[in-house]
């Protein structure tokens, strides 16, 4: 309030001073363009050395008084250069502007403020809403893949809303979260899948210390500063997309059919020989000649699906002299290829942006979204992987049918497959997920220019995210089954409140140009959460829509504040425009850290050399533009939640202590306080290169970096008889060094144009010091899988994302029966390294078994065009990194495995296999043999890692605009016709559904692990783009 | 000039309005509204029992701490795949959970010693909530000093185990706390509970687990004789007391009716609320579990033929003995497979698992009073001949005779410890009766009595406290 009534106050003095001007001269003028002469409306004119400006109307005419003394007029315009006039005794001017040259004199938006691009001294991709909206999915996040260099999207799983990890320059962090900070129209911590592509107008991605510093506690892990739109001054626009597409499973996994099933089941129970038992087959020679005639069932196009995707969305914008305006709304519905999943989004927006006075302006913005989601649980869900149906599909027995005689589903056969697993359709279909997200987002600012080159914007904005998720297993599910019925409501709030206050001041003198940036800001972040679990229904088709119905009802709830008062400075100097400085500085001080430790200082600092800008280059005349950067700077990672600081003490202990049918209440220490917890910080380095050639048609940046984390949020353990097992503390570094390289170019101009961009990265990651251990294994399963230890591991000395195991070597060969008998194994026995020769396959043997994360990464864009005609594709892709394909420890196991793999197990005459021969337990025992493999059912082997390489065709979109004069005719400005697919290629040896997987995020040192997540679809669209 | 001046106003007021943003900056120290410190709890009596429950919830978790802990004592005889090669971390999980209990009723007890609880609390209600904490940290000691012997020795004097770096207490100084809490227990605690709350702590199991601690006293390792009269003493304080008796029909012994009384003292309780680990880790495959527990065979063919075999352990079902099942070609536990069908089915499991009961406390005065007397008085011989009737069925049984005074004083303390072993079977008891009477290498199976050593008979401190405390010593052979 108090900020309200000061900036009106202030508002006052200033129309009030506005009164006050004498002695002046009006001048009139046109300003034109000096290509073609026409006309140009919305150029600034401004009387230089004064804050006296105007902007030219629809006829590039202005009239300006200027005051006695002043001698020059600066008029610009958003597509020409800036051009200074002097008036001389002239009373009417007439002003040439020449259009800017390229994307150099383009306008970059930078942490609180933009730049030229042209003066930019760190590291920033930039990418242009326009190149955004290709994505049938209409998600920012997945729109941002394979874009630009040392940005890392990983579509997690390929659930219609689903989840993306972003990586900027590798992973700095283990606990503290990798997440690049968003921040949208200036607000800190948006988030992109509520967004819809269409509104954006840039994208900016800072990556060095130098851009990134400026956010200080929460600037280590890259910021993404997205700019919305806004109307141009003109008539109302008007526009209109369409599109619908359908979306299918891009790969099935291979599995036997019925009667191969059967057989494999068959020959694997014969070999329980042992003991002079005599075996029964499991399915009968009639049963598996009917499967031979009749098939069986395909679990996987039960529960899979071609599903429609269609969106909406239309908006008008516009503006006047000191009017602009954007109101867009979107409806997308997009259908999982997973039966009852689903995801929709309504969102809505509007922009409005003012010039009260000339020394006054105004903005405001509302964005609402709503998004509805759904899927039956998969992945590592909080629900057993028995009930999950992307797991079980492919695993259930194809002889099995879907529905029993009496049209229930049906159970599975003990010993006719997988054991315990639960029927796949019931666990997709039957599950009741109804997750609802409601998003407000608003954000006003004023701002004051009150001398010229000074401005003040005061910005305030609240971020509003209502969540409320209701979640019923019914008795026909796994998880209902086990608790007779499992209901679970979940309410949140949370609200994210923020106040910048930005003092900017632009001065050059002769050949020094300064700009001063100061800010004071708040953040404040406030969230609770309510959730019950209810089981035990006494009427199971209210679920949990009535709560009251159930016996055992557990509560919980939780709220959480969190502070963040920060003052921060940056001062750029640019002297000619060839020698460019920039440093910053931001105190930050934060609730969440220990009481020892509430404040945190970042300072970097950059210099770049315009090499383009000197005579002797430009002699050279080969470079367009040659520009070379350094940075260095301290940013850090406030990844800690509230409170961790503080000794807690916890509820949800409860037992049943005085032996009652209730449980009671149980109250625990929940964790020990740290008074000296802080941020992490990340120490970056970075050297670059701009280089244009051809006038600019060709150009090349070039990056290296190094970043060193210290101060990594980790538990540190404690010994045990503290009564905790670790404390949250800072211990632990990790270094992250790096190269980027950005092409961009147009080969071809003309009637048939050719726009390409090819950027490719390499992040190269080392754990270099993880406190009082050297390893940190994650146990990354469900169990059921024996791979009941860690395989997932952190190792000092190694990159994030070692897989950990035993090297499997395949199967033993007839012709090695000898050696293979030294390990007590028979030709077809599984074969392993024996890295240390001791005799023994034990835990002595442990080694890596694979790396989970690329050498490298790249993207190629393209956009061609021929009249009205345009083609644009996206090729990306990643290279090195390996999976852990976990399911098919249970898919290729004998017994209950549906995998073809069985079908091509080791027989003496297929010898060149990977995978065991089904020995029988007799021949065992005349060979007598003891096995030296002595790892028990241990699963963690190499045999289950695979290359997940992949280059794919992200995207191609073959677009057609209607000739003008037919839209002419039909009273339109344009309409663009389209078809395009997503993941229409993929080239790739992975044999798992898709090579871009991620089952375990609790945090990156788990990314590598396929285990029955939503499927990756490929998705083909339709559409139509209108507008008058 | 005069514009100049007005603009310099502005900006100054803008600087102010600044000034008056970051004046009402929220603080940055935190107040949680949904938790409370160990400083501010304990102010109620019901707010010290939930320490009390959360206490207990951590030693009896689903699928964690006792609630799966067989694997820890799978080196005894009655478990099937032992080695008797303890490795590294062997049983860090119960060290954990109990030293995370201890804690929590060290942080309590301090508490309540600094009047957390206010005048308004009558020193009845305080002495019954000190009694209980002590009895329950008693407890973590006893199970604490038996698996891994001398202890860092945490009391509530302990202000922040955290920083504080303590060294190992003697077993001897263990168990002097041990007796201590217990003792106050005896003294402070009712010997019976309202109807309502028989899953409490009561004098009785208080005296019976101090009864227990003093006969582990008198044997190894401190091996002072002169505790089994003491054990004596407190068993028949028990047996006198009339609180409790055997379940006369030893099919009953573990089911619904009998979960809290007349036998049972005192036990980690489960509820439909709160479920045990699922019922499926004791069955076999064939009956729908998982069989995580198998039985091994050796020690089960020891196992004379009586009612209460065929009501602890499965060795067949309709009728096919194990040895003849495809495969799990073991016996399973069948004492704690008293669930009904359906929740079985809904894998609910709600067993209650003993940790102090009668028929214990009949076999802890035989085979005390035995000791002490010097030969098997009458009043040790009836004490076990009460566990050994019943099992026969109250038939003379020549498989599992009842025990006479006739007996020579080593010959009868050994058939106690036999009937131990058959008695309280999988209760988590069987390997401290190995490790205290060093019988541990006599009573393996061959294949894997040649690992056997005498390091064996403690568990390795955890590798993590010994590589942060260096005042921590490791046992021999770890």
């Amino acid at each position: 309030m108090k900020r309200i009534l000061n900036s009106l106050v202030f508002l006052t003095a200033l129309t009030w001073c506005s009164e006050s001007y004498a002695q002046e001269k009006s001048i009139t003028g046109t300003v034109t363009s000096s290509e073609d002469g026409q006309p140009l409306s919305g150029a600034s004119v401004v009387v230089v050395g004064t804050s006296i400006g105007t902007s030219t109307g629809e006829d590039g005419r202005f009239t300006i008084k200027v005051p006695v003394g002043k001698s020059q007029l600066e008029v610009g315009h958003v597509d020409y250069t800036m051009n200074r006039v002097s008036i001389g005794a002239a009373s009417s001017l007439t002003i040439r502007l020449v259009q800017d040259a390229g994307q150099l004199k383009d306008v970059v938006v930078v942490g609180y403020g933009t730049q030229k691009k042209s003066d930019i001294t760190g590291a920033i991709s930039s990418i242009k809403g326009a190149d955004l909206t290709q994505l049938s999915t209409q998600r920012v996040d997945q729109a941002l893949q394979g874009r630009a260099a040392g940005v890392m999207v990983l579509n997690t799983d390929g659930a219609p809303g689903g989840n993306t990890t972003i990586r900027v320059r590798g992973m700095n962090s283990i606990n503290g979260g990798n997440n690049a900070l968003i921040v949208i129209d200036g607000l800190q911590g948006g988030n992109l899948n509520s967004l819809n592509p269409n509104d954006i107008e840039s994208i900016e991605i800072l990556k060095d210390a130098s851009a990134t510093a400026i956010y200080g506690a929460q600037g280590a892990n890259g910021v993404v500063l997205i700019t919305t739109k806004l109307g141009k001054k003109g008539k109302p626009m008007i526009g209109y997309n369409y599109s619908y597409g359908l979306s299918v499973l891009r790969k099935k996994l291979d599995v036997m059919n019925a009667a191969d099933f059967a057989k494999t089941i068959n020959a694997n129970a014969l070999t329980r020989n042992g003991s002079g038992a005599t075996p029964l087959p499991i399915f009968s020679d009639a049963e598996v000649k009917k499967y031979e005639t009749n098939g069986g069932t395909d679990w996987q196009d039960v529960i899979y699906r071609t599903a429609p995707i269609q969106n909406h969305e239309l908006s008008m914008s516009g503006g006047t002299d000191n009017l602009k305006y954007l109101v867009s709304g979107g409806y997308l519905n997009q259908q999982g290829i997973l039966v009852n999943s689903e995801y929709q989004r309504f969102s809505l927006r509007a922009n409005l942006k003012t010039d009260i006075t000339k020394w006054a302006g105004f903005g405001l913005s509302w964005a609402g979204s709503k998004e509805a989601g759904n899927s039956p649980p998969f992945g590592s869900a909080d629900v057993s992987f028995l009930g999950n149906s992307v797991n079980v599909a492919p695993r259930w027995a194809p002889t099995e049918p879907i529905y029993d005689a009496n049209g229930n589903y049906s159970i599975h056969r003990p010993g006719y497959g997988a054991p315990d697993t639960w029927n796949p359709l019931a666990s997709a279909v039957e599950p009741n997920i109804d997750n609802n997200t409601i998003r407000n987002v608003l954000n006003a600012y004023l701002e004051f220019k009150p001398l010229a080159g000074l401005s003040l914007k005061i910005t305030g904005g609240a971020n509003i995210i209502n969540t409320n998720n209701r979640i019923y297993h019914n008795l026909k599910t796994y998880e209902g089954k086990q608790s007779n019925g499992l209901g679970i409501s979940f309410e949140s709030t949370g609200l994210n409140y923020q106040n910048s206050n930005i003092i900017t001041y632009d001065k050059a003198i002769q050949k020094h140009h300064f700009t001063i940036t100061a800010v004071a800001e708040q953040q404040y972040y406030k969230s609770n959460f309510s959730s019950v679990r209810a089981r035990d229904f006494l009427v199971d088709q209210t679920g949990v829509y009535n709560l009251g119905g159930a016996n055992i009802v557990t509560p919980t709830s939780d709220a959480d504040e969190r502070v963040l008062n920060s003052y921060l400075g940056r001062i750029n100097y640019q002297y000619a425009d060839r020698y460019l400085f920039t440093a910053s500085y931001r105190a930050d001080g934060s609730s969440v850290f220990g009481t020892n430790n509430k404040w945190g200082y970042f300072p970097s600092g950059s210099v770049a050399w315009r090499a383009s800008e000197e005579n002797f280059v430009k002699n050279l005349d080969v470079f367009s533009n040659l520009k070379i950067r350094v940075s260095w700077g301290i940013t850090g990672n406030q990844g800690i939640s509230p409170y961790q600081t503080i000794s807690r003490i916890g509820s949800g202990s409860n037992y049943p202590y005085n032996g009652g049918d209730g449980t009671d209440l149980g109250f625990f220490i929940a964790n020990a306080p740290n008074p000296d917890l802080k941020w992490e910080s990340t120490e970056q380095t970075d050297f670059g290169i701009d280089v244009g050639l051809f006038k600019g048609r060709l150009t090349i940046t070039a990056d290296y970096y190094k970043k060193i984390t210290t101060d990594l949020l980790m538990s540190r353990t404690l010994s045990g008889y503290t009564g905790f097992t670790s404390i949250i503390d800072n211990v632990g570094s990790i270094e992250n060094r790096g190269i980027e390289l950005e092409l961009a170019g147009d080969p071809w101009v003309g009637v048939f144009k050719w726009n390409t961009g090819f950027n490719i990265s390499a992040n190269r990651n080392k754990v270099l010091d993880l406190g009082s251990v050297d390893r940190i294994g994650y146990r990354t399963t469900k169990g059921g899988y024996s791979v009941n230890d860690p395989f997932m591991y952190l190792i000092k000395g190694e990159s994030f994302g070692q897989i950990y195991g035993y090297h499997y070597e395949g199967t033993w060969k007839e012709a090695d029966a000898k050696a293979a008998a030294a390990y007590g194994q028979l030709p077809g026995d599984r074969k392993f390294t024996d890295g240390n020769g001791d005799g023994v396959i034990n835990k002595k043997d442990l080694t890596v078994i694979g790396q989970a994360f690329p050498d490298f990464i790249y993207g190629w864009t393209n956009r061609l065009s021929y009249k009205n005609v345009e083609l644009t594709f996206l090729i990306q892709g990643t290279r090195g990194n390996d999976l852990f394909n976990m399911g098919r420890i249970r898919m290729e196991n004998p017994g209950e495995g549906t995998s073809t793999a069985l079908l091509n197990r080791w027989t003496t005459s297929n010898q060149n296999t990977d995978v065991p021969a089904f020995i029988d337990a007799k021949t065992r025992e005349k060979a007598n043999l003891t096995s030296k493999i002595l790892i028990g059912g241990d699963q963690r082997i190499s045999r289950w890692v695979e290359d997940g390489s992949y280059l794919r065709l992200k995207n191609i979109n073959l677009s057609y605009n209607i000739p003008k004069p037919l839209t002419d005719r039909l009273h339109l400005n344009a309409i663009k016709a389209f078809l395009s697919a997503t993941n229409l290629v993929t080239l790739t040896r992975y044999s798992g559904y898709d090579p871009e997987v991620s089952s375990y995020n609790g945090n990156d040192a788990q990314i590598g692990v396929d285990f029955s997540n939503y499927p990756q679809s490929k998705i083909f669209n339709i559409g139509l783009n209108v507008s008058f | 000039m005069r514009n100049f001046h007005q603009h310099i106003k502005g900006v100054g007021l803008i600087l102010l309005s600044i000034v008056g943003v970051i004046s009402s900056c929220k603080k940055l120290t935190e107040t949680p509204k949904s938790f409370v410190t160990p400083e501010t709890f304990y102010t109620t009596p019901s707010q010290v029992e939930a320490t009390f429950a959360g206490a207990m919830n951590t030693l009896w978790d689903y699928w964690a701490g006792y609630g799966y802990g067989f694997n820890d004592f799978i080196n005894d005889d009655q478990l099937d795949g032992g080695d008797l090669v303890i490795a590294a971390n062997h049983g860090s999980d119960l060290w954990n959970r109990h030293y995370a209990a201890i804690g929590n009723l060290n942080s309590a007890i301090r508490a309540m010693k600094k009047g957390s609880l206010g005048a308004g609390t009558s020193q009845a209600v305080l002495d019954g909530l000190m009694a209980q904490a002590k009895f329950l940290r008693a407890y973590n000691y006893f199970m604490l000093v038996r698996m891994f012997g001398a202890l860092p020795l945490l009391t509530e004097d302990v202000q922040d185990p955290v920083t504080a770096k303590i060294a190992r207490s003697p077993v001897a100084d263990v168990y002097k706390l041990i007796v201590s809490d217990f003792m106050e227990a005896t003294q402070k605690l009712p010997a019976k509970w309202p109807a309502a709350q028989p899953g409490r702590p009561t004098s009785g199991a208080a005296k019976g687990l101090l009864a227990k601690a003093y006969l582990t006293m008198a044997t190894a390792p401190l091996k002072d004789a002169s505790n089994y009269q003491k054990a004596a003493d407190l068993a028949k304080q028990v047996m006198l007391a009339g609180n409790y008796s055997l379940v006369a029909d030893i099919s009953k012994t573990f089911s619904i009716e009998t979960k809290y009384g007349p036998e049972m003292m005192w036990s980690f309780n489960s509820n439909y609320a709160d479920i045990n680990t699922d019922p499926q880790i004791y069955k076999p495959g064939q009956l729908g579990g998982w069989g995580d527990m198998r039985v091994q065979r050796e020690w089960e063919q020891a196992y004379p033929a009586t009612p209460r075999k065929a009501a602890y352990l499965l060795t067949e079902i309709n009728g096919i003995p194990y040895t003849k099942w495809p495969d799990e070609q073991n016996p399973f536990i069948k004492k704690f497979m008293y669930d009904k069908q359906d929740d079985f089915d809904n894998y609910s499991s709600i067993m209650n698992m003993p940790i102090i009961r009668y028929a214990d406390v009949l076999l802890i005065f035989a085979e005390a009073d035995n000791m002490a007397a010097g030969h098997p008085t009458q009043a040790a011989v009836d004490a076990i001949n009460q566990v050994i009737d019943r099992a026969n069925g109250y038939m003379a049984n020549a498989a599992h005779p009842k025990l006479t005074t006739a007996m020579s004083k080593e010959a009868f303390d050994m058939a106690v410890i036999e009937e131990r072993n058959q008695e309280l079977c999988f209760e988590y008891d069987r390997w401290f009766d190995l490790v205290r009477k060093r019988m541990l290498r006599e009573k393996s199976i061959p294949l894997i009595q040649k690992n056997f050593t005498d390091d064996d008979y403690l568990f390795p401190i955890p590798d993590n406290d010994i590589q942060l405390n260096p005042l921590l010593v490791q046992n021999a052979g770890y």
